[in-house]
């Protein structure tokens, strides 16, 4: 238990997958102008993260490792997922209308977002247990969460700001976003202190 | 012997691999989407492709796609609320979904104000952030005039097709780009922004001032005092008081342009505006 929790956490705060290990910036940068937005697209990852996770994890371990084709995971995995997204659509479209109208035009956004890839080839090179690797999924979607609504926050307050012309826009988000990102650093050894 | 190929190729085994987990993705795809099928109403696919796709929002709903997706469900049975696409666009809309096509009045923004830097004066200076609706919030505005135009483009920044500008202080409409999807009017704290039918010579009291003829001029040298001099010039009575301000009914206006002439304050303008392409 201690163990999930520690993972659980420690890739909520101090791995961040956006703010620490900068995977998934576009969405970041691109869906954070509204609440609404960032929470659809928050709702789809957590989503799609744990399936993928419960359909990579098996064709690792059980495919390409025992015929050592390990380094095939990438491609894999882009084809894995591809396809996962596309069924999943096409089943909440039919099965649940309303949840469809709510994150139906974020999944297949996420069909190439690199944020599901990388958490897929982190639970893989972390070498997790299967239900590890499921914690560190929702842990993985629940910081991506987390850090789509603070940023959503601060963006708010920038659009109230008075800024010089030749910052406004993208570069001034993008300070913003690294300032957030350092922020995120304050939790490091949090963790050990914590479970430790 | 065909096994060892498998198996000791380097290359043979990945590619069965990878082709094989394309092969078995596709077929579980297709099986999914043969079961999972929606029926997608055509007739919405076709009234989106006759829209123009600009999703301005003018015509009440969130953009083309939810208005094509009302027309095909029938909850909505007028064809002609595209402002965007005006006439042309009505008359398709009309055609796809087989009823008479009906007529578009073409509407334009208008900015019911002159109060330019060079008419009215300034109560104090406004320091804070340089949008309307904060300028707005503090004691109305740093404006002599309180009804007037703060100058911010709250106005332009919403605007999508380069309608609106700022000249001598006070926001302008360019009627050429104007596509009258409505943001502006919301845009504008003080609600200064009104939709007018589209007529080359469109008469209006441009004046939104209900303050009583004495503080009007003192505030704003372009202002309505609410003299009635208008009102019994007008040959089809289209001008009323109303709250101290000169209204034109522009159903009624026959553009004939005698109230222009006998305005004591040239409050009241004829005429369309045209100015640079706000860049």
């Amino acid at each position: 238990m201690k163990e999930f929790l520690i993972i659980l956490f420690s890739v909520i705060l101090i791995d961040n997958l956006v703010l620490s290990r900068f995977l998934g910036v576009c969405s970041f940068l691109g869906l954070t102008k509204s609440l609404k937005n960032a929470m659809g697209m928050s709702v789809a990852v957590i989503f799609v993260m744990l399936i993928a996770t419960a359909v990579t994890y098996p064709i690792y371990w059980s495919l390409l490792e025992p015929v050592n084709l390990g380094y095939l995971q990438t491609v894999v995995f882009i084809l894995v997922i591809a396809s996962v997204v596309q069924v999943l659509e096409a089943v909440i479209r039919k099965a649940f209308p309303p949840l469809y109208k709510a994150m139906g035009i974020y999944l297949p956004l996420i069909t190439t977002n690199c944020a599901i890839l990388g958490v897929m080839l982190i639970n893989i090179s972390e070498i997790y247990s299967f239900p590890a690797a499921m914690m560190s999924s929702l842990g993985a979607g629940v910081g991506y969460m987390l850090a789509m609504f603070l940023f959503t926050g601060v963006r708010e307050k920038m659009e109230k700001a008075d800024i010089p012309d030749f910052m406004e826009g993208l570069p001034s988000t993008l300070m913003a976003a690294s300032i957030v990102s350092v922020s995120f650093m304050g939790f490091k050894g949090v963790i050990e202190n914590l479970f430790g | 012997m065909l096994l060892s190929v498998i198996t000791q190729n380097p290359i043979v085994l990945p590619a069965l691999i990878g082709a094989g987990i394309a092969l078995f993705s596709g077929i579980v795809i297709l099986l999914v989407f043969r079961f999972f099928r929606v029926e997608e109403n055509p007739l919405q696919k076709t009234l989106e492709d006759v829209l123009p796709g600009v999703n301005c929002g003018g015509c009440g709903y969130s953009g083309c796609a939810a208005y094509a997706a009302a027309l095909a469900s029938g909850e909505e049975p007028k064809t002609t609320l595209c402002t965007a696409g005006g006439q042309d666009t009505a008359t398709a809309v009309a055609e796809v979904m087989g009823v008479e096509a009906g007529t578009v009045v073409p509407l334009v923004a208008n900015v019911f104000c002159q109060g330019t830097t060079e008419n009215t004066t300034k109560r104090f200076d406004y320091t804070g952030t340089p949008h309307c609706a904060s300028a707005a919030g503090l004691f109305a505005g740093p404006n002599s005039c309180t009804f007037g135009c703060l100058g911010f483009g709250d106005c332009v920044a919403v605007c999508e097709f380069n309608a609106l500008y700022l000249e001598n202080g006070i926001a302008h409409v360019n009627h050429n780009n104007c596509t009258a999807c409505g943001k502006c009017v919301d845009a504008c704290p003080k609600h200064l922004i009104h939709m007018i039918p589209k007529h080359e010579l469109a008469t209006n009291v441009t004046c939104s001032n209900h303050w009583p003829a004495k503080v009007v001029r003192k505030a704003c040298k372009v202002g309505c005092i609410a003299c009635g001099r208008c009102v019994r010039v007008c040959p089809v009575q289209a001008i009323k008081i109303e709250d101290n301000l000169a209204v034109i009914d522009q159903e009624i206006c026959i553009h004939c342009g005698e109230c222009v002439k006998v305005c004591p304050t040239n409050a009241i303008r004829q005429g369309l505006l045209e100015g640079p392409e706000a860049s």
